[in-house]
């Protein structure tokens, strides 16, 4: 009868571990978007902040038309409120790729096969997409 | 180059745009592209690139929240979103072969229909808690798109199936086009498929909806910026304005009844589907 409790308290202890153990796991997950997602647009909104500051000082214009990323060291090294302001956008733009990326790697780390597929279609339709519009 | 007070004016309308954005689990662009080219007379490509900025916005500020706080369904979302791209790269050509005229008036009746349902339909917390795997199908088993969720407004954690997988996905594919189309999120499409079709409650449905629609919004947007076409001051003026109001937008939702939320979302749809018919029937001199 003891014997029998003893190893019902062990099943009990096992599942409680197990149930901790998926808990934590969500809880990565979902912790880890979270900054990606939040950190993504509070880092775009800091440069953006700080190109209207550095338009503000130096009374230089505010930019009217995005410059692609190749072109934009050279404006973001001599402190332009336009590098700072394109700097901005960009971050905020990749942020959710970012975040679809993260999936991908969460996936594959718990080896879900049918959603890492899923992901990686989602990641090749955005890029067609990209192709086919541009 | 924009005046002061066009930017200060278009950071209030972000500002709003984000607060019901976030609430409404839209991206905002529905509202955002009348705004820019009727109040502020801008051209509608500029509107457009700005806008979908602004979606990105809505959905990035909004969605941390909504996964921080376990509203968001995040492998329905990944499975959805397979639909809605798929769309949104068939939108590029349906938009060449079907006239837009057709387009309008579909969506705008489904639109109408989905505002009609969601008030129809009540939602209460007996209607969301099921018992675990109880009748779902094979490849909602499968794909182990069945959620909890927790809900601030009673402090109950709940418990849902996710019904007809193959019709809301029928529907998020509807959403890509669209958006493919105008430059929105698609959120009005993808929260009435999800509340309505697929029986989730409707603050996740909203949180999912939101988390979504960043993906899509960014490919478009991409395209846009590396063309020159997106004007970086008013981005930003947008941005901020976006990120102030989904601070407030989702706490908001989580602290509202689910009644509330869809009613409103109801109101939401129903101006939006008359919007859509009045200009695929050409009235208001087709200026909405």
């Amino acid at each position: 009868m003891i014997t029998a409790r003893a190893r019902l308290r062990v099943v009990q202890d096992r599942i409680a571990a197990l149930r901790r153990a998926v808990l934590t796991e969500v809880e990565d997950i979902n912790r880890l978007i979270y900054h990606i997602l939040r950190g993504g647009v509070v880092v775009s909104v800091a440069f953006l902040l700080f190109g209207f500051i550095l338009a503000g000082l130096t009374g230089l214009p505010l930019p009217d038309h995005s410059t692609p990323p190749r072109s934009l060291g050279p404006l973001l090294v001599q402190f332009t409120p336009a590098g700072f302001l394109n700097l901005g956008v960009l971050v905020l733009i990749f942020t959710p790729v970012a975040r679809v990326l993260l999936s991908l790697l969460s996936f594959a780390e718990e080896r879900d096969r049918a959603y890492v597929l899923m992901t990686a279609i989602v990641l090749t339709n955005l890029l067609i997409s990209v192709v086919l519009l541009a | 180059m924009a005046t002061v007070e066009v930017l200060l004016l278009l950071a209030v309308a972000a500002f709003l745009a984000g607060l019901a954005g976030s609430y409404l689990g839209i991206g905002g662009g529905v509202f955002l592209i009348p705004f820019m080219t009727l109040a502020l007379g801008m051209p509608i490509k500029v509107a457009i690139a700005v806008s979908l900025i602004g979606v990105i916005a809505t959905s990035s500020g909004a969605a941390s929240v909504y996964v921080r706080d376990h509203l968001t369904n995040l492998r329905l979302a990944m499975f959805l979103e397979v639909g809605t791209t798929f769309g949104a790269i068939a939108g590029a050509v349906v938009g060449i072969l079907v006239p837009n005229v057709y387009l309008f008036l579909t969506f705008g009746v489904v639109v109408l229909y989905a505002a009609a349902s969601m008030v129809r339909v009540a939602e209460t917390a007996k209607d969301r808690a099921y018992r675990g795997g109880e009748g779902e199908r094979p490849l909602v088993k499968r794909l182990n798109l069945s959620s909890v969720y927790f809900d601030q407004e009673d402090q109950g954690v709940y418990r849902y199936r996710v019904d007809r997988p193959g019709a809301g996905f029928g529907a998020s594919a509807a959403a890509g086009v669209f958006s493919g189309l105008l430059g929105v999120g698609g959120g009005f499409i993808k929260v009435p498929a999800m509340n309505v079709l697929m029986h989730v409650p409707v603050k996740a449905a909203v949180a999912t909806s939101n988390f979504m629609i960043g993906v899509t919004a960014a490919a478009s947007a991409f395209i846009y910026y590396s063309q020159g076409l997106v004007d970086p001051s008013l981005a930003a003026m947008v941005i901020i304005g976006v990120f102030t109001g989904t601070n407030l937008g989702t706490r908001l939702l989580v602290r509202s009844k689910a009644a509330d939320v869809r009613f409103l979302f109801a109101i939401f749809l129903t101006g939006l589907g008359v919007a859509m018919a009045a200009r695929a029937l050409g009235l208001f001199g087709g200026v909405l």
